[in-house]
């Protein structure tokens, strides 16, 4: 409350002036778009189909369409003609194997079919925009989710168990053969690599009656790589000093590149292009030599433990360094300090200690650091030979292993004196088994793009991290169990040990003695989450983004560990709250009381996870983090937490919404425009996601609060481009300026913030001429409102209010609302539209690179974008530019942004 | 360690004919190279008015460095630190110095100073190499030759054709040195998987209990059991797709991992042949990397690494030839392991004082047979059998 009345810091920010007019035309597409022409041309009809199956629902997409004697069931003259594919099965599924010495990788393709909302409302949608199911892929992208899953190889009937519990052996095949009806047959194959896929081919016949086909590795390796380049944006990092940083690669520049498998052995692979690569060297010094020796050198029992090892050791009691040479001096003159190793395991001989003597804690380091050093050596050599820019590191090896990636880091840029990084991939050890699951004919991953996938972190991710899957989760309620299960684990998780001071220089054999006493390094708990990608093939990126390369949403980045402390906090103390709203919205059932704990549960193991290493999932901003929880609740199948509460305040906002516009509509077209703005950033102060507005609403109604808050409204705001904003709606002088031929309102919350704020600002325009599009929601995030329910919102105030009656009517918003259909023709032509799109999210903040493609049609004849909220406007998007005019309006409720953003 | 240890050198030798002991003094070696006058040979009258002559002979010796005592008693015993020169800026002080080079030059200089009362001149260490190499490449006939199959072949080098060459000194750890003319070189790269690296993990894993010994088994041994080849991984195949054959090693001590064997269940042999060809392959690979970035047509190997082994030299050619596709040839020097100490000998000439021979080394005489010598010093346990002496003649400024 404090915070609130001391300081409202509302603001006001308009963006340049209409930068681009050019649209792209799409009148081709408009025609064709519906299939309600009676074209009797069936293959006609069938392309149709692909397009119409290939797009547009967000969750709802298609798989893969098997399309082979398609036919047109029943009356041509039926609207929306049934098309049967007889040869389409419901499940499809892709399942392609790395069979490897150590580890078993799984990628498997899950289509996943979500509620497709597809009302009419969409459908009228759809031909005003022009939305085209167009697609010139040879084979449409399939909607659905991609798995990335690992088994030790030792456990592989764990992993025979996993296959078959999720029937994924019966989708592996090429689906044109395929009757969902037969059982598995001779013909069922699954595309393999590694070496296992020798090894165990017999095995998999005889359990689960399928053929393995076997794949080059190497052609697997590169084609994993590629695709992940060129598909997942924060696929590639540097890790120096344990810090990563990821890096953005232009896809258009990403060849050719170096990379490097550090499996048993090293290969060292020059791609460039698909396709495209030579082996151009490798050394067989590598992760078996280093696992092999270790073995022998400490007796350790796996990989892991020997790399768990090394962290404790302290190499200089078994390497030879610069200093043991020169008597603790530098030799400055080729500037070789004296922690520099000049012979790895150099002091072993001329002790006389015995192996015994040494500890396994030291010999690891020491074997560790001259392995990965030679690798990072030899790779920077190569690279310089042939001239490529980027090397990328990847391999069982690495295993995300945090001082393994800081050797190699340290020896690429030690030799090349800091010209070249080495760079990693987060899911290095799937590299093999994506290609092989590209080797599929038809995989439908060729042209995917960056902005069609999105990676989410289901429950289990921090507890599993870069480590083995646990069993397969069938329902929620394993889940649920499996949570409190893990409960006592997650309370381990705690904050990170600071890194030791960096090394410093190096030299001779090469390098610092690392800084590895015993307890000084942090624990590896560095291990990468690989989450699940969810292919989203109607994800467009925003039309009016003027840079989309530039393009960051989030203004916060929470590799800022302040930042990210903050943040942590702040979420941690709403979480109960949240929960008992999320139980209560479930009818505070037994059921839902369990399923609130388990969501807790989960999203503090996340939030834990992400404090140790932010990196972890990703590159950070607090967008992500956000969505994380709306997920986590989702997950959880807590679909809308706030749905009574929403309900609630718009009901009570709408019985106001009359004497409001009344009051608007009494006032000067100047003052009137002002009024509206401060209305927008008085009504957004009724957010959920705040908790000094939590507070608030336990000391008075909605529409007191409102006038309070409008009344407190005095210019200058912190941010303040009013006058700008007037200047083009009203003009100056005698010139009266154009009206906006579209603007788009990106709304935020439930209540008071849409109906007594954005409403009659969209009214204001529709009454200027200007058609008004209200973006929301595709999901529930707090109370913010969903596309869902903003037509019944529309259709409430449209009893109150003939301009907004007319335009929903005109943008048959009405239609579905069910108010006076038999009216909404002839009325049609007197007013512009308005209408409502989804944003293609479910998260109070927004990322332009990744909307439905209804509101990327919708706003290619946009020239106003408004931006309201601290989601959307501030915390995601207060730096984003666009090509047309835009207006971003927040109030903020958090000092904090204040001084950080606004200062 | 030996009680056998010769007091003396030869009788004919006298203290007078002793000139100039210069030391390398590595991690793991100490290497000594020191000119005796030859008797029967007085200083050469008839050479040209400016320069005298002395014929005589260069020794060579070594010792482990951890040995030093017997090596400070073999230098007392035969009163070569007499063959130092007296400091010229100072000459009321009856100080004698000693060149010295390698890291324990700086290590062992009270030592040496309180055991033999003379001092160390140091000198710098990459220096010395690159003289020794420079004077060996173009002053003895038959000191660089190539190492494959067995079959040694010398390499006739045109000293007008000599530079650029690599240099790369296996010590404990391997420095890479471009050699662009005389005094003109550079450190390009280095690695620390080096000699110290065989040596000392090949200790801890065999229990040998010195170099040669790890040397001597890695010649008996057979990698297979122990590296994971090509052919391990796909079953028995060559990897022909990306030209790799059957035998490749895909992974030193890979097969380490998947067995259930234990350290003690391996053959020594076995391993010190995994370990020696794991070492020899890398630096040969690097070292090529190197040649071939600054286009550098020679690579010469040197340093106590070598040692003349003929399974290192023949994995080091092996190495470069393999991944330079056959272009490069890996070569050696017959006095490998005396580059530092020889080097340290030659910088006598830049303090030339009148009252002490400042010796220009020229080859007179061309050295009879690469390794002839009379053995003047016994190795003091039996293993550092390749103590040489190389005759020739030294310039009297």
């Amino acid at each position: 409350m404090a915070g609130l009345t001391e300081d409202p810091n509302p603001v006001l920010d308009i963006d340049g002036l209409l930068i681009n007019q050019e649209h792209n035309n799409t009148q081709e597409d408009k025609s064709a778009v519906l299939g309600k022409d009676r074209e009797e041309n069936s293959s006609k009809n069938q392309n149709q189909a692909e397009r119409d199956m290939a797009s547009i629902h967000r969750s709802g997409s298609r798989p893969q369409l098997d399309l082979s004697k398609a036919a047109i069931e029943g009356n041509f003259e039926e609207k929306d003609p049934t098309i049967l594919l007889p040869n389409q099965s419901d499940d499809i599924s892709h399942l392609a194997l790395d069979i490897g010495g150590s580890l078993i990788k799984l990628v498997y393709f899950s289509r996943h079919e979500g509620q497709s909302i597809n009302d009419k409302r969409k459908k009228t949608l759809k031909e005003r925009l022009g939305i085209s199911n167009g697609t010139r892929r040879s084979y449409p992208i399939l909607g659905g989710r991609l798995h990335f899953v690992k088994f030790e190889t030792t456990k592989i009937n764990e992993c025979l168990d996993f296959i078959r519990s999720k029937q994924l052996h019966r989708g592996g095949m090429d689906s044109r053969h395929w009757n969902a009806e037969a059982p598995a047959n001779e013909n069922a194959v699954i595309k393999a690599t590694g070496g296992g896929a020798f090894k165990f081919a017999d095995l998999f016949k005889e359990r689960l009656g399928v053929s393995l086909d076997k794949e080059d590795e190497m052609d697997c390796l590169v084609a994993g790589a590629n695709f992940l380049l060129k598909a997942i944006r924060h696929e590639a990092f540097t890790h120096m000093e344990g810090r990563k940083e990821f890096v953005q690669i232009d896809h258009n520049d990403l060849f050719p590149y170096l990379l490097v498998n550090i499996g048993s052995g090293v290969s060292m692979i020059k791609v460039d292009g698909d396709g495209k690569f030579q082996r151009v060297s490798g050394t067989n010094v590598g992760g078996g030599t280093y696992w092999g020796l270790g073995r022998l050198l400490t007796k350790c029992k796996s990989f892991d433990e020997l790399l768990e090892l090394s962290q404790r050791g302290d190499n200089s009691t078994i390497d030879m360094l610069v200093g043991d040479i020169y008597g603790g001096m530098d030799y400055s003159k080729i500037g070789l300090s004296a922690s520099t190793i000049a012979s790895s395991f150099g002091k072993a001989i001329s002790d006389n200690k015995e192996l015994e003597d040494y500890s396994p804690e030291d010999i690891s380091l020491s074997l560790l650091r001259m392995i990965s050093y030679n690798i990072g050596q030899i790779a920077y050599l190569n690279a310089l030979r042939f001239g490529l820019k980027r090397i990328f590191f990847g391999g069982f090896f690495i295993r995300g292993h945090a001082y393994t990636m800081d050797t190699i880091s340290f020896a690429v840029h030690f030799w090349s004196k800091g010209d070249a990084q080495a760079m990693f991939l987060r899911h290095e050890g799937f590299l093999g088994a994506l290609g092989a699951f590209m080797s599929y004919e038809k995989h439908g991953l060729d042209d995917l793009m960056v902005h069609q996938l999105v990676e989410r972190f289901p429950m289990g991710a921090p507890y599993t991290g870069g480590k083995i899957h646990g069993p397969p989760l069938g329902d929620l309620n394993e889940k649920i169990s499996w949570m409190e299960k893990f409960v006592l684990k997650g309370t381990e998780i705690t904050a990170p040990v600071p890194m030791a001071p960096p090394p410093g220089t190096t030299g001779l054999g090469g390098f610092e003695v690392p800084s590895s006493k015993g307890g000084t390094l942090r624990s590896d708990a560095s291990a990468l989450n690989v989450g699940v990608l969810h292919l989203v093939p109607t994800l467009e990126v925003f039309p009016q983004l003027a840079d989309p390369k530039m393009y960051e949403p989030n203004t916060i980045d929470l590799a800022d560990h302040n930042e990210l402390e903050y943040w942590f906090t702040v979420l941690s103390g709403h979480l109960p709250d949240l929960v008992d709203k999320a139980v209560a919205s479930e009818g505070g059932t037994d059921d839902a009381k369990r399923r609130g704990d388990a969501f807790a549960r989960a999203f503090s193991a996340h939030l834990s996870r992400l404090i140790e290493d932010p990196a972890a999932y990703g590159k950070l901003g607090l967008a992500n983090l956000l969505e994380l929880r709306e997920e986590c609740l989702r997950e959880f199948q807590f679909h809308d937490a706030y749905r009574s509460i929403k309900q609630r305040e718009n009901e009570a906002s709408l019985a106001v919404l009359a004497d409001l516009l009344a009051e608007l509509d009494s006032m000067s077209e100047e003052t009137r425009l002002l009024s509206l703005i401060e209305g927008v950033l008085a009504a957004n102060i009724f957010d959920w996601g705040s908790r000094a507005c939590v507070d608030l609403y336990h000391k008075g109604t909605i529409i007191e609060i409102y006038r309070m808050s409008r009344d407190k409204m005095q210019r200058p705001w912190r941010v303040d481009d009013f006058d700008l904003f007037k200047e083009r709606m009203l003009g100056s002088g005698d010139k009266k300026p154009q009206p906006h031929k579209r603007a788009l309102l990106f709304v935020d919350n439930s209540g008071a913030d849409i109906v007594l704020g954005m409403l009659p600002l969209a009214r204001e325009l529709l009454r200027r001429g200007t058609e008004v599009v209200l973006v929301a929601n595709s999901l529930p995030a707090l109370n913010d409102v969903t596309a869902m329910e903003v037509p019944d919102i529309v259709a409430e105030a449209a009893k109150h209010c003939d301009i907004l009656r007319r335009a929903a009517e005109a943008g048959s918003l009405l239609v579905d609302a069910m108010i006076n259909p038999s009216d909404s023709s002839k009325e049609n032509s007197s007013s512009v539209p308005l209408m409502v799109v989804e944003n293609g999210c479910g998260s109070p903040c927004i990322d332009l690179r990744q909307v439905s493609s209804e509101l990327a049609a919708a706003a290619k004849d946009a020239d106003l974008i408004i931006l309201e909220g601290m989601g959307r406007a501030l915390h995601t998007n207060f730096n984003a530019r666009f090509k047309c005019d835009v207006l971003k309006l927040a109030m903020v409720k958090n000092q904090r942004f204040v001084f950080s953003f606004l200062a | 360690m030996d009680a056998g240890f010769h007091g003396k050198l030869d009788a004919d030798q006298s203290e007078s004919q002793i000139s100039h002991l210069a030391l390398d003094i590595g991690g793991t070696l100490i290497k000594l190279v020191y000119f005796s006058r030859n008797k029967d040979r007085p200083i050469d009258e008839n050479k040209n008015s400016k320069n005298s002559v002395i014929d005589g002979r260069l020794h060579f010796a070594k010792f482990e460095t951890s040995k030093i005592n017997d090596c400070l008693e073999f230098i007392l015993s035969n009163k070569l630190h007499l063959g130092g020169f007296r400091h010229h800026e100072d000459p009321a002080s009856d100080k004698i110095l000693i060149k010295a080079t390698g890291g324990g030059a700086y290590r062992f200089a009270d030592l040496i100073k309180e055991k033999l009362g003379v001092g160390i001149e140091k000198e710098e260490e990459m220096e010395c190499l690159v003289a020794g190499a420079n004077f060996l490449l173009k002053a003895v006939h038959q000191e660089a030759y190539t190492y494959m199959d067995g079959q040694k072949e010398f390499v006739h080098i045109d000293h007008n054709d000599l530079y650029p060459y690599l240099l790369v000194n296996i010590g404990s750890g391997v420095s890479m040195i471009k050699v662009d003319s005389d005094g003109q070189f550079e450190r390009i790269s280095g690695t620390s998987v080096g000699g110290g690296t065989f040596w000392g993990l090949g200790r801890l894993l065999t229990k040998c209990k010195s170099f040669d010994e790890l040397l001597e088994l890695s010649h008996q041994g057979n990698n297979r059991v122990i590296d994971m080849l090509v052919g391990d991984i796909y079953g028995g195949l060559d990897y022909s797709k990306i030209g790799l054959s059957s035998t490749t090693i895909a992974s030193s001590f890979g097969k380490a991992i998947s067995d259930n064997r234990e350290l003690e269940e391996y053959n020594p042999e076995d391993i010190a042949r995994s370990l020696l060809r794991m070492i020899s392959n890398n630096i040969g690979q690097i070292a090529y990397l190197n040649a071939l970035r600054f286009g550098l047509k020679r690579i010469f190997f040197g340093g106590f690494f070598i040692r003349s082994h003929a399974f290192t030299m023949d994995t080091i050619s092996v190495a470069v030839n393999f991944w330079s596709k056959g272009e490069a040839k890996a070569m050696f020097l017959n006095h490998e392991g005396f580059l530092g100490a020889l080097g340290a000998f030659m910088s006598y000439k830049k303090c030339g004082r009148d009252d002490s021979i400042s010796p220009q080394l020229g080859q007179r005489y061309p050295v009879c047979t690469p390794l002839v010598g009379d053995k003047i010093c016994y190795p003091l346990n039996g293993d550092l059998s390749d103590n040489d002496s190389l005759e020739c003649s030294v310039y009297v400024a």
